[in-house]
Parts: C-alpha cells; structure tokens; sequence
C-alpha cells in the first residue's frame, strides 16, 4: 500500500455556480477527507483559486487532479506535498491562458 | 417576433428551439410537463423543423437519445419536465457519462423566484447531474439560451462526448429577449482535443518497430474519434493482432484476419490469451474497465504497455503504461502508422488460430449448432446475424442477451453496436432501439432483450405503436433474470434468489400495442421465423422460448486473472498450463 500523505490541491477555475460541489463531489467519490479548503479570486482576473489539503496517497492525489481538470470550468489543477511551496502555478496558468487565447485567435 | 438591430424579439421558450435547429437538431424525445409547458406550447409551431417523439416514461427519452446519438454520431436531445421528469432521466444521464455518449438534456425548472423553496416539482438538477454529467447549467435568463444551447452542444459531442444537462427555469422560457444566433467552439478552461507529442509518437513507433509480439487493444475511442480506417490501416501497417472492447465492437470489421474478437470477462479467448502473452499492448481508446481486465495485478504483467487515450485522467488510472499518448486515436494512429516500418517479422506463432480452434469446440459450437433440447440464445444470435449479414444496427439490453450478442454478432459497419456497457443499466435496450432506428431508418435495428430487461421499459411499446417505428424485438426469453442466476449457480452455491419470473404472455401483451409477436420454441421454425420478421419494415417481436439455464462461456470468474478461463460448467482453460 502507498502511504498517505497530506497534500495541498490547487485548481484554477472559472467563476461558476456549482463549482465548489463539482470540484467537492471528487473528493467523495474517492472518500478522501478534505482537512482544509479555501476558495477565493487568484491573481488572474476571472479565475478562482481552491486550495485545498488532504490526506491521501500519491496516487489518489494524481487522480484527483487530473478529474478536477477534467471538469469543462476547471482551468488547471495541481498538487504537492503539504511542505513544498510552488509559486510557480500561477505563472503557468497565466501562460496557459494566454496560449489557449493565442490559438483561438489564429485559428 | 419583431425585428431588432442584430436579430428577433423573442420568447425564451422560441429562442430555445430556434437554438437547437441552429445547432442541426432535427429530433427530440421528450415529454411534456408543467414546468416545460411553454416550451411545448412553442413546439406545436416547430413541428415542420423539429419532430418529436412522445416516449411513455422520461428514462426511454433519454435511452432513446442515447442510441440515436450512438447510431448518429450527433447528440441525441431529451426535453423533460422538472422534478419527477428530471430525476427519471438520472439513470440515462449517469449511462451516458460512462460511455460516453453525447446527449443533451434540457428540463424545466420551476421559476427562478421560487429556486430553494421547495416548490412544486423542484428538485436540485444542477447539484444531482454534476457528478455525472460533462456539464450541467442552469439558464436563468432569456438572453442567455442562445449561448447556454450552443455551448451544450459543443461540449456534448468535442473530446470525449458525454451528457449535459440544462436546465431552464419557467420564467426564462416565458421572458423575452433578443435571439441572436451563437456558436461555440473555444472554451478557453476546457481542451477538447489534446495535442499528441512529437516525442512520445516516435517513441511509441520504436517501441512497436522492437516488439515480438505486439497486440492492440480498442475501444469505442475508434468509433468516436472516426478512426476505423486508421486502426485497420495501423493493423494492415503493423501486422499486429487486435481485440475489442465491448463498446468498440464494429470499429474493426468482424472478419478482418487481426481481428481477435471481444476482450475480457465473456471474451474470446484468443483475447484474453494474447494479453497475457504479448510483449507489448497497444490501448487505444479504451479505459481498462474491470470487465475487461480482469485482476489488475496479474493483467498483461509480461508486456510493455502504451496507452493512447484523449481523456488524460485515464491514462495510468488503472493500469501503470511505461508510455503514455494523450490525443485524437484518429490522429495518433494514422500518425503512428506513418512512423511504423512495414514487414517486420512478428513471433506470433499461431496462438490466435489454437485458441480460436479451442474455443470453437468447446464452446462454440454446442452453443450455436447444438443438436437437441430447447434452443440457445447464441443460436438465435448467430442465425440472425446471418440472415442480416452484418447490415443491421445491433441493440442489446444487459446480462446474457448483451454478452451472447456481443459474442455472436458480426459487423460489418461501424456503430452497429448498441449496447450499455459502463453502467449496464437493464432497462437501456428498447428506447435504445427505437432511438438507433429514427437514426438510421434504412437498417434494420435488432434489440435482443431478456425478458427481465425488458419489462424495465416495456411502457415504450407505446411509442413504437404510435410513431410506428420498425425495431425487431428478439426477445430471448428464459423466465430468469439470467446473468444473475448464471453468477448464483456458478459462485453462489445454485441459491436462486429471487431471479425466477413469472412472465405475462408476450403475445397479448403485443397484441395489445398491435404490434406482431411470433413465439418461437422449436429450433426448425427458426429460419422461417426470422425470415418473416426481416420481410418488412414494420415492428416486430420475436419471442424466443431459449434454454432456461444456459450461461454464458467463456468466463474469467470476478478475481481471476484474464488467463483463467471458464469454457463450461466444469472445464478451464489456464493460460500457461
């Protein structure tokens, strides 16, 4: 069995009714306990941020980020270990972004 | 409606359907209600532009959507009512979800005042679909239809298809606004379709270049993603063996000389075999469902695995891969077979061949040429698929109908396979059928249905009356609810609990809808029998009085590994053994 660790979640979304259960309802599914959660405006106009901390496996951890992304109004998600500090994220949502709106227009 | 500078005043109700002729919708099922009432008003004007069917239960609208969708390959559209009608579509949306279907389903609401009241028929859509649902949202607001219908579609049928749900408040279908036609094809949050990576294709092309023994594995990302050519063309390319899931049945011609058949718990064992004898599986546009794998922990140990998929959380979700492809299967594989090198020398060393030969004395023939006692329902599978030959759209319902249909079909066409395989919701095949027909109504659509099954939904008798829809029912009646009595006598100590049917008499009951009904019980009858049911285009049942207690072989008993294979109620095939 791989162990469990706590581990921080991060997913950048658009400002929807409904979003809090959507991106909840995956941590259900998987009976993974969230220890923390905050949601608030991130840096990027528009875009909210779910900080989230959980205990569960690696593995669990990885899933869960991938279905969050999943969801149409889930820009990114991540995860880390609760003791890394990424700062990182932001910087590349923001390059996502505007990627994504780059090859909308050239198309 | 009066003219404005972009477009036309009009009611949300009109703006709705005006929206969904925009997108190329052309059919509806549906069913009226109290908080959809002025969407139905609306419809009695559409009816040059829109036909609807009239189901006799919300969850055949949804089915029906679904094996429109399938048989289509355009979203299937459901109109309901809100509370009752919204929760009796939950089952279908859930259906859709798994297997990926592209529905869209729009349900009233009660007024947006009276939202968390507890109104008349309100119930929380929103909250109950999103789990299972690509996206569910609820229009508020006239002027916000157009965009809301747009963006449905959009998402229902780009990436991996799936359900959404709108749901639409009473008094956003009776508000005015300016209709201004809209589409959709950029959500800025949501990557449809993701961009294989240079490196990973070649990387793969070398792996498969290096491979003794390379055997793909499909699913419906074939049929999805339009790629039957390209996997036949990466075969041919490759000379590579390939088996089906059940949901990518008819992707791959049933005679292509690659083509191993079903994989997994009712699969061949050609299959399941190779899987475990393979020094590289190739996955493609499958998802490694327990049913087809078996235990994980002993699946395709031996083999390398690359896995080729669009949705990014399948990859590594149940089988660890040493290289993983995230993209379009139609891409990546006419990509791959670009890179592939022609003629290289494979051991495949007749496997294929030995347990074809296998498989069809031990369990083939005495299912479909046995020579006494009631008739077998592949018997009855098989004849029909020969006297269609491979023309007609197959639906299945599930349990032993699906499983020997699965097993004795032959296709010879893509989305000729009907069937509900994530969900396996008993119930999904007569709506599904008479969706698949209004699809494709020059085919002859077969549904094979167990007599369980098929008083889940038999209401929609009703519908095949009144909109005379030509399905042939072939009802594989057993007086069982037969997979779990097959599962009771194999792993339950033959303790029938509470799967013995008292059936009503189909034949009056068909009578009743005016539609035809044979009963079928003696095997000489049967060429007869089903030359008459494909004479003509007009319903028909086929009710077969089949063997009471047969299962259904081969089978990887639940917490076997696929190399463990039952052939009959006593003999094994043990792969390596």
């Amino acid at each position: 069995m791989e162990s469990e660790k706590l581990y921080e979640i991060t997913a950048y979304t658009e400002n929807q009714v409904g979003l809090l259960s959507s991106v909840a309802g995956i941590f259900t599914r998987r009976s993974i306990n969230i220890e923390k959660l905050l949601v608030y405006p991130s840096k990027i106009d528009g875009i909210h941020k779910f900080k989230i901390l959980a205990r569960t496996t690696e593995k669990n951890a990885r899933a869960v980020v991938l279905q969050m992304e999943k969801r149409v109004d889930v820009v990114r998600a991540f995860y880390q270990e609760d003791n890394e500090r990424s700062f990182r994220e932001i910087v590349s949502v923001g390059r996502f972004l505007k990627e994504r709106e780059n090859n909308n227009k050239q198309q | 409606m009066t003219d404005t500078p972009n477009g036309w005043m009009l009611k949300g109700s009109q703006i709705l359907l005006e929206s969904l002729i925009n997108q190329g919708v052309d059919t509806i099922f549906g069913y009226p209600g109290g908080s959809i009432m002025p969407v139905y008003d609306a419809l009695y004007d559409y009816t040059d532009r829109l036909r609807h069917i009239l189901v006799r239960h919300e969850q055949g609208a949804i089915h029906a959507a679904q094996g429109y969708a399938r048989v289509k390959n355009f979203p299937g559209t459901v109109i309901v009512t809100s509370g009752p009608g919204a929760t009796n579509v939950i089952t279908g949306v859930a259906d859709a979800m798994i297997d990926s279907t592209p529905v869209v389903v729009i349900a009233g609401q009660v007024a947006s005042a009276a939202l968390g009241t507890d109104a008349f028929q309100e119930t929380d859509l929103i909250g109950m679909t999103t789990p299972i649902s690509k996206w569910a949202y609820q229009i508020r607001r006239p002027k916000d239809i157009a965009w809301a219908v747009a963006r449905a579609y959009y998402i229902a049928a780009s990436g991996r298809p799936g359900p959404v749900v709108l749901d639409f408040t009473k008094d956003a279908q009776i508000g005015l606004a300016e209709y201004v036609r809209k589409s959709c094809s950029f959500i800025r949050s949501y990557v449809p379709v993701p961009e294989p990576s240079g490196s990973s294709l070649a990387e793969a092309a070398a792996m498969i270049d290096a491979a003794r023994k390379p055997f793909v594995v499909y699913g419906h990302g074939i049929i999805l993603s339009g790629a039957e050519k390209e996997l036949a063309a990466f075969l041919d390319k490759g000379n590579i063996p390939a088996g089906s899931t059940m949901l990518g049945l008819s992707a791959l011609d049933s005679d292509s000389p690659h083509y191993t058949g079903m994989l997994g718990m009712h699969g061949s064992l050609a299959s399941n075999v190779l899987t475990q004898e393979c020094d590289l599986l190739i996955a493609v546009g499958m998802r490694f469902d327990d049913r087809v794998t078996g235990t994980v922990s002993t699946y395709a140990r031996q083999a390398k695995v690359i896995h080729i998929d669009i949705d990014a959380s399948e990859i590594g979700k149940n089988i660890p891969v040493d290289l993983g492809i995230l993209g379009d299967a139609r891409e990546v594989l006419s990509e791959l077979t670009r890179r592939i090198s022609a003629g290289v020398q494979r051991d495949w060393d007749g496997e294929k061949a030995t347990c074809e030969a296998v498989e069809k004395k031990m369990v083939i023939d005495p299912e479909i040429h046995p020579s006494e006692g009631l008739i077998k329902p592949g018997e009855v599978i098989a004849a029909v698929a020969e006297a269609c030959g491979g023309k007609a759209v197959v639906v299945t319902d599930v349990g032993q109908n699906q499983l020997f249909a699965s097993r004795y079909s032959r296709f010879k066409q893509s989305r000729s396979m009907i069937t509900s395989g994530g969900l396996g919701t008993m119930g999904f095949g007569l709506p599904a059928a008479i969706g698949a027909k209004v699809a494709a109504p020059e085919r002859p659509v077969c549904l094979f249905v167990g007599d369980g099954g098929i008083q889940m939904t038999v209401q929609e008798f009703g519908t095949i009356m009144q909109e005379g829809i030509g399905v042939k029912i072939i009802l594989l009646n057993n007086n069982w609810l037969g997979n779990v009595r097959q599962w009771q006598s194999l792993f339950f100590d033959g303790r029938y609990s509470f799967t013995r049917m008292l059936n009503p008499d189909f034949e009056k009951l068909a009578s009743a809808y005016g539609i035809t009904c044979v009963t079928l019980e003696d095997r000489a009858q049967m060429p007869a029998a089903i030359e008459q049911m494909l004479a003509d285009d007009r319903p028909f049942i086929l009710n077969v009085h089949v063997a009471e207690e047969d299962n259904v072989f081969p089978m990887i008993p639940p917490g076997k590994s696929v190399g463990e294979i039952m052939l009959n109620n006593k003999d094994w095939f043990v792969y390596g053994k």
